[in-house]
C-alpha cells in the first residue's frame, strides 16, 4: 500500500501523453490548416510542444522515483541533511534559460513575418468589430478605401484564394479579437488602430470567424462567416454587392 | 431613479418565464389620493379619500388580475404561445421562437428569442430586458406595434421582408447586430415570434384603454360567479377581435408598400464628378435648406451634423414619460432617453444605405420619430432622390471646405473642370 500514491502519479505523465497521442486520431486536434504561412506557426507550436513534453515526461518520472525510492514505510536508510548543489542549481537555471532565449530567436523571423513586414499592397478588405458583429468593407474599383465607391457588408466575409490578402483590422468600441483558425491568424481589434493582418488562402471553402476577446454580454453571437473562393467568383459576388448597394427599389 | 428602473427590470426574473403585464405610467397604489387626503381640510374628508384608495387599490388588482387571465387565454406563456387563429400566426413557428433554450442533435436551435432577442428587448418584447438601459437607442419596445424602419406607408406596419433585412443586416450605429448568419427558418421565426408579441402587446393597450374609457365600466369585478362566467366570454370575445383587428394590420402591410419613383433617377455615387451628378446633388442641396418643403435643416443642421434643432427631441416611446425629475418616472421601465437628430456625414444608416432605402426614409419618414413623412410635399419627380444624392454626397465632401457657405460649394467648381 505505500507506494499506492507513487504509483497514481505515475498515472500523469502515462495519461497525459496518451491524450495527446490519441487527440489527433479522435479529432481533437488543430482545425486544417489551409494557409500559406500556417506550417511555421504548426510548426513552432510542435516543437514548444514537443520540448515541454520531453521536460514534462522527464520530471514526472523523476517525482515517480523519489516517490517510490524514498517512501516511508519500506525505506530503511538513514535521514542525510543537505544544504543544496550549488553545481545543481546553476545547471537547472542555465539550461531553462538557454532553452527560452534559444526560443525567443528561434520564432523571431515568423513572428516578423506575421506580424511586422507588412506587404506593401493595397487592402483587400477593411474589418471592424462592433458590439456584436464585425462590419466588412471593401474598397470598391477603384482600389481605395473609404472612398464614394466602397462596398459595405456585414458578418459575410469573402476572399480570393490563392491571393495575398491584406485586411485592415479595427475596432468601432472596444477590444475584439479576429481569429480564423483555419488561417492560423488571430489579431486583436483595437479602438483608434487600424491594424493590418495578411495571409494567402490556399483552399476554398467557408470559415468562422469567431471573436476572441470578451468583449461584452453579447461575445457569443459575435460570430463572421469567411467565404474563400476562385477570383472569379469573388468578382462576381462583390459586383452582386455593389449592384445591391445602388439599388433604387 | 435608475434604481427604480432596474428593479423593476428584476422583477420577470422568476422560475417560470411569465409575461410582464404592462403597468407602465399606471400607479397601483394610487398615491393621488393619499396626496389628496394630506390636503383635505377635515379629517372626514380625508378619510373618505383614504377608503377610495383602497377601494381603488382592490379594484385595481382585480383588475389586473383579469387582463392577465384573458391574455393567457389568448395568447399563451412565453413557454407555450397560442395565438387566435384568426391573427394568421404561424403556431410551429411561434413555439421554434419561444420557450427556453435548447438544441438538439439534429442541429435544431429552440428558444431562439430568448437566446438572441430577450437581454435586449425582454421576455415580454418590452424593449427592457436586463441591458436595455445601458442602451442608446434603447431596443424596440414592440408592444406599440410601431417599427421605424419599413418600406411601408405612413402609419403601416413593416412587411414580413422588412423585418427580414432588419435581422440579416441589424442597424448600425445602435445596438442592433446582424443576425445574417442565422438559417432562413429561424429568421422566420424570430420575425413571427415579433408580430406575436406585437399583437399581444397591442391588444393587451387596447384593452386597458378600453377599461380606462370606461367601455368596460359596466363590468363589474365583484359579480358572483354566474355573472362573472358570462362576462368572462364577453371579455374573451373581445379581445379575440382586437387580437384579430391588431393582425389585420400586419397582414394589410403588405399592400401598403411605398415603391420609390422610378422617374428621373439621377446617377448616384460613385458616379461623381459628371454634369448630371452634379446637378442632382446641388438640386438635393437646395431641397434639403428649403424651408418650406423638406426643410431637412431644421433638425439635421445646415451642415447635415445634426444640430439643428435647438428644442429636446423624443421619439413616442419616450414622448409620453415625465422628465427624469419627477418621482412618477419611477413607474416606467427605462428613465425617459432624448433622442438626436442623426449626423449625416458618419456615413452610417440605420435603415440601409440602398438609395431605395434613404428614399423611403424621406418619403414616409421615421416611424415614431420626428422625421416627419415628406411624400406629400416633395411632389416633383426626382426631389427625394436628389436629396437623397445629397445626404449619400455629405460623408465625402472634401475637408477643408466652408460648410457654413452653401454657395461655395466643391461641386460647383469641380464641374467647370470635368470632362
Amino acid at each position: 500500500m505505500g507506494r499506492f500514491w507513487s504509483l497514481l502519479f505515475l498515472l500523469v505523465p502515462i495519461l497525459g501523453v496518451l491524450c495527446f497521442a490519441l487527440a489527433p486520431a479522435l479529432g481533437y486536434w488543430l482545425p486544417p490548416d489551409i494557409s500559406e504561412h500556417g506550417h511555421r506557426i504548426d510548426h513552432l507550436f510542435m516543437f514548444c510542444l514537443y520540448l515541454t513534453g520531453a521536460v514534462f515526461i522527464a520530471t514526472e518520472v523523476v517525482l515517480f522515483w523519489f516517490m517510490w525510492r524514498y517512501d516511508g514505510r519500506t525505506n530503511r536508510d538513514p535521514v542525510k541533511f543537505s544544504h543544496g548543489s550549488h553545481n545543481l542549481e546553476i545547471v537547472w537555471t542555465i539550461v531553462p534559460a538557454a532553452t527560452l532565449l534559444f526560443i525567443a530567436i528561434y520564432q523571431m523571423d515568423a513572428w516578423a513575418d506575421a506580424k511586422i513586414r507588412t506587404p506593401n499592397i493595397p487592402a483587400t478588405v477593411e474589418v471592424t468589430g462592433r458590439q456584436f458583429e464585425w462590419r466588412i468593407r471593401y474598397p470598391g474599383p477603384d482600389g481605395e478605401l473609404a472612398t464614394e465607391d466602397d462596398i459595405f457588408g456585414v458578418n459575410e466575409l469573402h476572399l480570393p484564394v490563392n491571393e495575398q490578402i491584406v485586411l485592415n483590422l479595427k475596432s468601432m468600441d472596444v477590444l475584439h479579437d479576429f481569429f480564423v483558425p483555419q488561417l492560423r491568424i488571430k489579431q486583436d481589434a483595437v479602438p483608434g488602430n487600424k491594424i493590418p493582418m495578411w495571409f494567402t488562402a490556399r483552399e476554398t471553402g467557408t470559415y468562422e470567424i469567431v471573436c476572441a476577446e470578451l468583449c461584452g454580454w453579447g461575445h457569443y453571437k459575435m460570430k463572421g462567416r469567411l467565404t474563400i473562393e476562385s477570383r472569379e467568383a469573388f468578382d462576381a459576388w462583390l459586383k452582386q454587392r455593389a449592384a445591391e448597394q445602388k439599388a433604387t427599389q | 431613479m435608475l434604481g427604480g428602473a432596474s428593479a423593476l427590470a428584476g422583477c420577470g426574473q422568476a422560475d417560470v418565464a411569465q409575461f410582464r403585464l404592462n403597468m407602465e405610467g399606471r400607479d397601483p397604489s394610487f398615491a393621488a389620493y393619499e396626496k389628496q387626503a394630506k390636503e383635505a381640510k377635515t379629517s372626514e374628508e380625508s378619510k373618505k379619500f383614504r377608503e377610495e384608495r383602497k377601494a381603488a387599490i382592490a379594484n385595481e388588482k382585480v383588475r389586473e388580475q383579469l387582463v392577465v387571465d384573458l391574455l393567457t387565454a389568448a395568447f399563451g406563456t412565453p413557454d407555450a404561445p397560442f395565438a387566435p387563429p384568426d391573427t394568421g400566426l404561424d403556431l410551429v413557428k411561434l413555439r421554434r421562437a419561444a420557450g427556453p433554450t435548447a438544441s438538439y442533435q439534429s442541429g435544431q436551435q429552440h428558444g431562439l428569442y430568448r437566446k438572441h432577442c430577450a437581454h435586449c428587448h425582454g421576455i415580454s418584447g418590452d424593449g427592457a430586458g436586463p441591458t436595455a438601459l445601458f442602451l442608446n437607442p434603447y431596443p424596440r419596445d414592440y408592444r406599440q406595434g410601431i417599427f421605424k424602419f419599413t418600406s411601408t406607408g405612413p402609419g403601416a406596419k413593416p412587411t414580413q421582408a422588412d423585418l427580414e433585412r432588419l435581422l440579416r443586416d441589424g442597424l448600425a450605429g445602435t445596438a442592433m447586430p446582424s443576425f445574417a448568419l442565422l438559417p432562413q427558418y429561424e429568421i422566420e421565426a424570430l420575425v413571427e415570434y415579433v408580430k406575436y408579441l406585437s399583437i399581444r402587446g397591442e391588444t393587451e393597450a387596447l384593452l386597458n384603454a378600453a377599461f380606462e374609457n370606461e367601455e368596460l365600466k359596466s363590468i363589474d369585478l365583484k359579480a358572483d360567479a354566474a355573472k362573472q362566467k358570462e362576462q368572462a366570454v364577453a371579455l374573451a370575445e373581445r379581445v379575440k377581435s382586437e387580437a384579430g383587428y391588431c393582425a389585420s394590420l400586419w397582414i394589410a402591410a403588405a399592400d401598403n408598400i411605398v415603391e420609390p419613383n422610378q422617374e428621373a433617377i439621377p446617377p448616384f455615387l460613385p458616379a461623381e464628378g459628371t454634369a448630371e451628378w452634379l446637378a442632382s446633388v446641388e438640386r438635393g442641396r437646395l431641397l434639403f435648406r428649403d424651408s418650406k418643403t423638406a426643410n431637412c435643416i431644421k433638425c439635421h443642421g445646415p451642415t447635415g451634423i445634426g444640430d439643428g434643432g435647438g428644442e429636446e427631441l423624443f421619439d413616442d416611446w419616450n414622448k409620453v414619460k415625465p422628465a427624469n425629475t419627477k418621482p412618477d418616472i419611477a413607474l416606467w421601465l427605462l428613465p425617459k432617453q432624448e433622442l438626436r437628430p442623426r449626423n449625416l456625414r458618419l456615413g452610417i444608416y440605420r435603415g440601409g444605405r440602398r438609395p431605395a432605402d434613404l428614399y423611403r426614409r424621406i418619403h414616409v419618414g421615421i416611424k415614431g420619430t420626428p422625421m416627419p413623412s415628406a411624400g406629400n410635399v416633395l411632389t416633383q419627380p426626382g426631389q427625394i432622390w436628389d436629396i437623397v444624392n445629397y445626404v449619400l454626397s455629405l460623408p465625402y465632401e472634401a475637408s477643408g471646405e466652408n460648410r457654413q457657405q452653401p454657395a461655395t460649394i466643391h461641386t460647383a467648381s469641380t464641374a467647370q473642370t470635368s470632362p
